[in-house]
C-alpha cells in the first residue's frame, strides 16, 4: 500500500463522508422534530437531477446547487404536507416519496442522460494549505460540498442545542403537546424541519451530479439515501456522532473500490453491507441500554399530532 | 370590593355535543389570593379553566383580566396575558433538563446553558421550589415534576396560576409544602386558582372558594375562614348527601385471596412492592388506601399476573397462582378491573362485541373459527344485564361514554361469576351516577360471597365501601383500619407514612 | 379572519376508502397527463395504450395478473404485520431472500421431478423470507427494537447478499465470467394457467384468501386485532405479545419470501439482481391503500399490476416507464389526501381557536 493510495483513500473517505453527512443531517433535523422521512433517496434523486439540469442549462454549477437544494426542499415539503398537515402515516408517505422522487427524477432527466455537465464544483484551491503533506489533500483539497457539510453540521449542532428554535424543535419531536402548550407551532416546526431536511438531501444529491460523478444517470443515488437514514440512528440522533459515523461509512464506500488495489481479498459487495449491519447492531444496543432510561430517539418520532385529539 | 378583579369570568357558556359544560358560570378572583374552585367531576371546573387558559373559546360570556376584556384564541394568547396553567398531566419533556423545560415557552433566541440554569435556580429559590436545573426531568419524582410545572408558569411571569387538582400525585407532606408555595406566590401579588374536590386542602390552603355544580356557579367567592367543610360539601353535591349509605356488613367466609411476602419491581427496575401480606375473604371488601405511586399499581398488576413477583406467593382459593399467566388466573376465578379502562381493560378500536368477549372468546370458537352469533348473543346479554348504553354492537367501543365503558368492563368481569375481584380505581373519572352504579355493583358482588379487593385514591369511597382498610406507603402495607371507627386524620397520617401508635400491619 | 380546521367525524364516511382510492386514481391520471403533455405526448392515446396492453384482452390480463402476484403477496405481507400495528418494510429484501431460497433449492434439486422441485423451491422461498425477518422479529419481540429500521436495513443487506452470490459463489462457470447464475432447470418453472399467466396467480389468490379468512374469522385473527389495538389489553387478555410479534413478523417475511419464489419460478429464467423490481416497496403502498385488509390488497395489487404492465407497454412509443412509477406514487398521495376527508371534515373557524369536538368528562 503506497502513501499515495493511502492519501487517496482518505480523500475519498472525507468526500463520501460529506455526501452521506449532508443527507443524514437533513434526516436528523427532520427526525428531531418528530418526522421520520424515508424519502431521502427520492429527495436526493430530485436534488441530483435538478442540480444537473440547472447547471447544464445555465452553465453555472452554483445555480445548479441552489436549484438542487430547492428541489429537495420542495420534495420534502410534499412529505411534510401529507404527514404533518394531513396526518398521513409517515412510513408510507416517506417510502412513496422515494418511489416518486426516483421516478420523477428519471422522467425529468431522460434527455440529459450522459450529457456533459454545464460546470462542476471542483475542489477549492486553498493555496499553500493544499501542499501540506497528508492534511493538505485530505482537508484542503476537497470540493465546496465538503466544507458545506462541515458548516451544516456545526450549524445544526448549534441551532439544536443552543437556540430557542432548536429547543422548540426538539420539544416538538419529544412531546408535541408540550411544545404546543408552550406556545410553539408544532405544525410549523415540523414542516420547517422536513423542508430544511429535504434541502440538505437535495444538496447531497447535487454533490453527486455536480462533483462526484458529474453527469446524470438513472439510479445515481444507488441507495445512499438509505445509508443516510442509517447514519442518523448510528449517530444516536446527534450531529457530532453522525459526523463520526459519516466518516466511517464514507471510509467503507471509499474502500469498496480500492480493496483490490490494496491487495485485500475480500468481496467489496460484502463490505458495502457493513453500514447496515453496524446500524442494526447499534439500534439493538440502544434498545438494550434504554431499559432504564429514555432512548436517544425522539420520543414522538413517527407520530402525528393534532391538538383536538385528547 | 371596589378593587378591580384580577380575573373576572362573566356568564360563561360552553356547550359540547350532548353536554352543556358551562351554563352561565361566574368567577371573580382578587389579586394576591389563593382561590379554590370546587366541584364534582363533571361540574364544569376544567371546562371553565380551559376557557380561562385559552384552550376553549366560550360560546357566550366574557373573560376580563384587570377589568380589560380579553379574547383568547389559543393557549399562547392566554399565556401572553399572564395566565399559567399547571395541568394534571404534566406537560414536560422527560429527556429535557429542568431548565430546558422551564424556559421552553419563553427563551431568548440564543441559549447560554449555564446562564439559563442559574436564572432558573434563582427563580426557584425565590419561591421556595427546590430543584436541580441541570437534571433531566425523567429522573424526578412526581412532586419535583410539579415544581417544574409551576416554575414554567413563574418563568413566564404568570400573574394568574391555575393548578388543576395539583395534590392528586402528592404525598400529604408534599401537598402541605405546595400549600406554602401557593401562599408565597399570593404574597407576591399573584392570584392562584386551586382546583380540587378535597375539602380539607381547600380549607387548609385557600382564602376564598367558588363552587360549581352542573356547569353553574352555586356559590361565588365564599371566604373560607367563615365556612365549614360541610357547607362546601353540601354546595358541591347539592341535595344528594355526601357520605354514602354504608352497606350492611356481612360475616366474611373462607379466605379466597392470600398474599404473603410479596415483592415486585416497578417500571424502572427499582423495588416497588415490599413484603406484602394480605388476605381477602369471601363476602368482604378489603380496601387499599394510599397516595398514588406508592406501589398500589404494581401490587395490583402482580395480582393480575401482568407483573412478575420477585419474591412471595399469591394464593387463589387455596391454589398457588404466583407464576400463572393472566388467562389462567382468570380461569381460576380472579377477575380484574384495571385502572386504565381504554388501553388495558378495553381495546379502543375494536367493536363492543369484540371487547365483550375479551375474556371468554375461547368459549365462542369451533376449531380455529370464532362463532359470530354466539359472541353477539353474549355481548347483548352483558349489555342488557349491566345497563350499558351503546350504539350498534359492531361499532368501536371508543365511542361509548366513560360510564358505559366502565359498565361494560365491570359487567364483563363480574359476568363470569368470579371468586375474587381486584378493582383498581373503578370509579375514577365517572360522573356521580356512574360512580354510584359501579359501587352498587361491587357491593352486590360482595353480597353474593365474592372476595373484593378495592384499590382507590378516594378515601371517602374506601371508607364507605370497605369492610377492612389497609394503607399502603412506599410499597408496604403500613397499617390496617376498621373503616367503621377510624378517624380520617389518622388514616391520612398513615398514608403519609406516619405509623399510628396502635396500628396493626 | 377565518381559517380552515380539520374536525374529526363521529364515524368515517361510509364507503370512503374506495372513494378516496378513486380520487387518488383521478389525481394521478391528471398529474400524469400534465407530465406527458409537458414532454410532448398525447395523454389520451398513451393512457389508451396503457389500458389496452394491461386490461384490453386476455393476454393483457395474463400479464397484469402475473404482475399482481408479487405485488399482492408483498402487500399481504405488509398487511399481516400491519394488522397488529407492526411495519414490515422489509418486504423488498424478503422477496430477494425468498428468491435466493428458491434458487438454492433449484441448485441442489436440479434433478428432482417437477412437482417436488417446485414445492421445495416455494418452501425454500418461504423459509428464506422468514429467515430475513428473523432478526427484526426477535429483536422486536424480546427487546423492543423498532422493526421499521431493522427491516429497512435488511433490504439493503439482502440486496448485497444477492449481488455477492451472483458475482461469486453462484456464478455460472459457463458464463464467461459474466455475473450470471445458471439457468433454472426446465421443471423449475410454474405451469401456465392461460396466456402468459402462471400458477402463481392461484397460489397468491389462495394465500390471500386464507389470510383474509384467518384475520377476520378466527380466534388467531381476533388475538392479532387485540394485540394491534393495544399491547396492554393483549397482556391483560392473556395473549402473549412476544409470541404474536414473532409469529406475525416471521409469517410476514415468509409471505414476502413466497413472492420471491413465485416470481423466480413463474417469470424468470435465472436468479438476477432485478428479480424483485421494487415489489416490496410498492407492496407497502398497496397495503396502505387497502387499509391493511387482505381483500383490498388483492384489488389494489391488480390495479397496480395493470399500471406497471401498462407503463412497460408505452416504452415502445417513446414514453419512459417511469411514468408508471409516478402514477403509482400519486395514486397513493391522492388517496391519502382524499382519505383525510373520509375521517375529518373541514370547518372554518375564527382565527386561532381550537376546534375541539368534545369537552372534558363529556358523557
Amino acid at each position: 500500500m503506497t502513501e499515495a493510495s493511502m492519501i487517496g483513500l482518505l480523500v475519498a473517505t472525507v468526500s463520501f463522508g460529506a455526501l452521506l453527512y449532508l443527507a443524514a443531517l437533513g434526516e436528523l433535523i427532520s427526525e428531531k422534530a418528530g418526522v421520520l422521512n424515508l424519502g431521502v433517496e427520492g429527495m436526493m434523486a430530485m436534488g441530483a437531477v435538478s442540480a444537473f439540469m440547472a447547471a447544464h442549462q445555465t452553465g453555472n454549477p452554483w445555480i445548479g446547487l441552489a436549484v438542487g437544494v430547492l428541489a429537495g426542499a420542495l420534495t420534502g415539503f410534499l412529505h411534510g404536507w401529507f404527514t404533518v398537515v394531513l396526518g398521513a402515516e409517515q412510513v408510507v408517505s416517506g417510502l412513496s416519496l422515494t418511489i416518486l422522487g426516483l421516478g420523477f427524477a428519471a422522467y425529468m432527466g431522460k434527455n440529459v442522460v450522459g450529457r456533459p455537465p454545464g460546470g462542476v464544483l471542483a475542489p477549492v484551491d486553498w493555496g499553500p494549505l493544499t501542499d501540506i503533506p497528508w492534511a493538505g489533500p485530505v482537508l484542503f483539497g476537497q470540493a465546496p460540498f465538503v466544507y458545506l457539510a462541515v458548516l451544516a453540521g456545526l450549524a445544526t449542532w448549534f441551532v439544536l442545542s443552543r437556540t430557542r428554535i432548536g429547543l422548540a424543535l426538539r420539544a416538538a419531536g419529544e412531546s408535541a403537546p408540550t411544545a404546543d402548550a408552550a406556545g410553539h407551532s408544532v405544525v410549523g416546526l415540523r414542516l420547517g424541519a422536513v423542508v430544511v431536511g429535504g434541502g440538505l438531501a437535495g444538496a447531497s444529491g447535487a454533490y453527486l451530479t455536480l462533483t462526484l460523478t458529474p453527469q446524470w444517470a438513472e439510479g445515481i443515488t444507488a441507495g445512499r439515501g438509505w445509508i443516510a437514514v442509517a447514519l442518523v440512528i448510528f449517530g444516536a440522533w446527534r450531529p457530532g456522532r453522525a459526523a463520526v459515523g459519516a466518516l466511517l461509512f464514507g471510509g467503507l464506500l471509499a474502500l469498496k473500490t480500492r480493496l483490490q488495489t490494496f491487495g485485500v481479498d475480500f468481496s467489496p459487495i460484502l463490505l458495502s453491507m457493513l453500514p447496515y449491519v453496524f446500524t442494526i447492531t447499534v439500534l439493538i444496543a440502544i434498545s438494550v441500554r434504554s431499559r432504564n432510561r429514555p432512548s436517544p430517539a425522539p420520543a414522538a418520532l413517527g407520530t402525528t399530532y393534532r391538538r383536538e385529539e385528547r | 370590593m371596589t378593587q378591580t378583579a384580577a380575573v373576572e369570568l362573566v356568564d360563561i357558556w360552553k356547550r359540547f355535543p350532548g353536554v352543556v359544560a358551562n351554563a352561565g358560570a361566574h368567577l371573580r378572583i382578587d389579586r394576591g389570593t389563593v382561590h379554590a374552585v370546587l366541584g364534582e367531576n363533571g361540574a364544569g371546573k376544567s371546562t371553565l379553566m380551559n376557557v380561562l387558559s385559552g384552550v376553549y373559546r366560550p360560546d357566550e360570556g366574557e373573560v376580563r383580566l384587570d377589568g380589560v376584556l380579553h379574547r383568547f384564541h389559543t393557549p399562547a394568547d392566554a399565556l401572553t396575558a399572564g395566565i399559567g396553567m399547571v395541568h394534571q398531566e404534566f406537560r414536560l419533556v422527560p429527556s429535557f433538563t429542568v431548565a430546558e423545560n422551564v424556559v421552553l415557552g419563553a427563551a431568548e433566541r440564543i441559549l447560554r446553558r449555564q446562564d439559563v440554569e442559574a436564572r432558573v435556580d434563582e427563580l426557584a429559590r425565590r419561591f421556595g421550589l427546590a430543584t436541580e436545573p441541570d437534571r433531566p426531568v425523567w429522573q424526578l419524582s412526581m412532586g419535583e415534576r410539579q415544581r417544574v410545572e409551576i416554575l414554567k408558569a413563574l418563568w413566564r411571569d404568570a400573574r394568574i396560576l391555575i393548578l388543576d387538582e395539583p395534590t392528586a400525585v402528592l404525598t400529604p407532606n408534599e401537598a402541605n409544602e405546595l400549600g406554602g408555595v401557593l401562599r408565597h406566590m399570593a404574597d407576591d401579588g399573584r392570584s392562584v386558582i386551586f382546583i380540587s374536590h378535597k375539602l380539607h386542602e381547600v380549607t387548609g390552603f385557600c382564602d376564598v372558594a367558588t363552587v360549581l355544580r352542573g356547569g353553574e356557579t352555586v356559590a361565588a367567592s365564599l371566604p373560607v375562614a367563615g365556612t365549614d367543610a360541610a357547607t362546601l360539601a353540601g354546595l358541591m353535591v347539592g341535595s344528594t348527601s355526601l357520605a354514602g349509605e354504608r352497606p350492611p356488613a356481612r360475616a366474611p367466609g373462607e379466605v379466597r385471596l392470600a398474599v404473603s411476602g410479596l415483592c415486585a419491581l416497578g417500571d424502572r427496575g427499582l423495588p416497588a412492592v415490599h413484603d406484602i401480606n394480605l388476605e381477602v375473604r369471601s363476602g368482604e371488601i378489603v380496601g387499599i388506601a394510599g397516595v398514588a405511586g406508592n406501589g398500589q399499581r404494581e401490587l395490583v398488576q402482580v395480582l393480575a399476573g401482568l407483573r412478575s413477583a420477585t419474591d412471595g406467593t399469591v394464593d387463589l382459593g387455596g391454589k398457588d397462582v404466583t407464576t400463572d399467566p393472566p388467562r389462567r388466573r382468570f380461569g381460576s376465578g380472579l377477575c380484574y378491573i384495571p385502572e386504565d379502562r381504554l388501553g388495558v381493560g378495553l381495546a379502543p378500536r375494536l367493536s363492543v362485541v369484540e371487547n365483550a368477549v375479551l375474556r371468554s372468546y375461547a368459549q365462542h370458537r369451533r376449531g380455529p373459527f370464532l362463532l359470530e352469533a354466539s359472541m353477539t348473543a353474549h355481548c347483548q346479554d352483558l349489555v342488557d344485564r349491566f345497563g350499558v348504553r351503546t350504539g350498534p354492537l359492531g361499532d368501536p367501543v371508543a365511542g361509548l361514554s366513560g360510564g358505559n365503558l366502565q359498565r361494560l368492563l365491570v359487567g364483563r368481569e363480574l359476568g363470569s361469576g368470579p371468586g375474587v375481584v381486584v378493582a383498581a380505581q373503578p370509579t375514577r373519572g365517572l360522573d356521580v351516577q356512574g360512580v354510584k352504579a359501579i359501587q352498587d355493583l361491587l357491593v352486590a358482588e360482595r353480597d353474593t360471597g365474592t372476595a373484593v379487593l378495592l384499590i382507590s385514591e378516594d378515601l371517602d369511597e374506601l371508607l364507605t365501601l370497605s369492610d377492612r382498610l389497609l394503607v399502603m406507603h412506599q410499597g408496604r402495607i403500613l397499617a390496617e383500619f376498621d373503616p367503621r371507627n377510624s378517624e380520617r386524620s389518622i388514616i391520612g397520617e398513615a398514608m403519609a407514612g406516619h405509623l399510628p401508635e396502635e396500628g396493626a400491619a | 379572519m377565518r381559517r380552515p380546521v380539520l374536525v374529526r367525524r363521529d364515524r368515517p364516511v361510509r364507503g370512503g376508502q374506495p372513494l378516496a382510492f378513486a380520487v387518488g386514481l383521478v389525481v394521478a391520471l391528471l398529474v400524469g397527463a400534465v407530465l406527458l403533455m409537458a414532454a410532448g405526448h398525447e395523454p389520451m392515446s398513451v393512457y389508451q395504450r396503457m389500458f389496452e396492453k394491461s386490461l384490453g384482452d386476455s393476454n393483457a390480463w395474463s400479464l397484469t395478473l402475473n404482475r399482481a402476484v408479487p405485488l399482492g403477496l408483498a402487500g399481504l405481507a405488509v398487511a399481516v404485520a400491519g394488522s397488529m400495528g407492526l411495519w414490515n418494510i422489509g418486504a423488498e429484501g424478503q422477496i430477494l431472500a425468498g428468491a435466493m431460497g428458491a434458487a438454492w433449492v433449484a441448485r441442489i434439486g436440479g434433478t428432482w421431478p417437477g412437482p417436488m422441485l417446485l414445492t421445495g423451491m416455494l418452501v425454500g422461498a418461504i423459509v428464506g423470507g422468514a429467515l430475513l425477518a428473523l432478526v427484526p422479529a426477535v429483536a422486536r419481540a424480546r427487546i423492543g427494537v423498532n422493526e421499521i429500521i431493522t427491516t429497512l436495513m435488511l433490504n439493503e443487506i439482502a440486496l448485497r447478499l444477492l449481488q455477492w452470490l451472483i458475482h461469486g459463489p453462484w456464478k455460472d462457470p459457463a458464463s464467461f465470467n459474466f455475473p450470471l447464475t445458471p439457468m433454472l432447470p426446465d421443471q423449475a418453472h410454474l405451469p401456465m394457467l392461460f396466456g402468459r399467466a402462471h400458477y402463481g396467480v392461484l397460489i397468491a389468490g389462495a394465500v390471500i384468501l386464507v389470510f383474509g379468512v384467518a384475520a377476520s374469522r378466527t380466534a388467531w385473527g381476533y388475538e392479532l386485532r387485540i394485540a394491534g389495538s393495544s399491547a396492554d389489553t393483549a397482556r391483560y387478555a392473556g395473549i402473549s405479545l412476544k409470541r404474536k410479534i414473532l409469529t406475525v413478523l416471521l409469517l410476514s417475511g415468509g409471505v414476502a419470501g413466497l413472492a420471491g419464489g413465485v416470481e423466480l419460478s413463474g417469470t424468470a429464467d435465472r436468479l438476477t439482481e432485478g428479480i424483485s423490481n421494487g415489489f416490496g416497496y410498492a407492496g407497502i403502498i398497496v397495503a396502505a391503500l387497502a387499509l391493511l385488509r387482505p381483500s383490498g390488497v388483492a384489488v389494489v395489487a391488480l390495479l397496480f399490476g395493470a399500471v406497471q404492465v401498462g407503463g412497460q407497454s408505452i416504452q415502445i412509443i417513446g414514453v419512459p416507464a417511469s411514468v408508471s412509477t409516478i402514477l403509482q406514487a400519486f395514486i397513493l398521495f391522492g388517496a391519502i389526501g382524499a382519505g383525510v376527508f373520509v375521517r375529518y371534515s373541514v370547518r372554518l373557524i375564527q382565527m386561532g381557536v381550537d376546534a375541539s369536538g368534545e369537552g372534558e368528562e363529556a358523557t
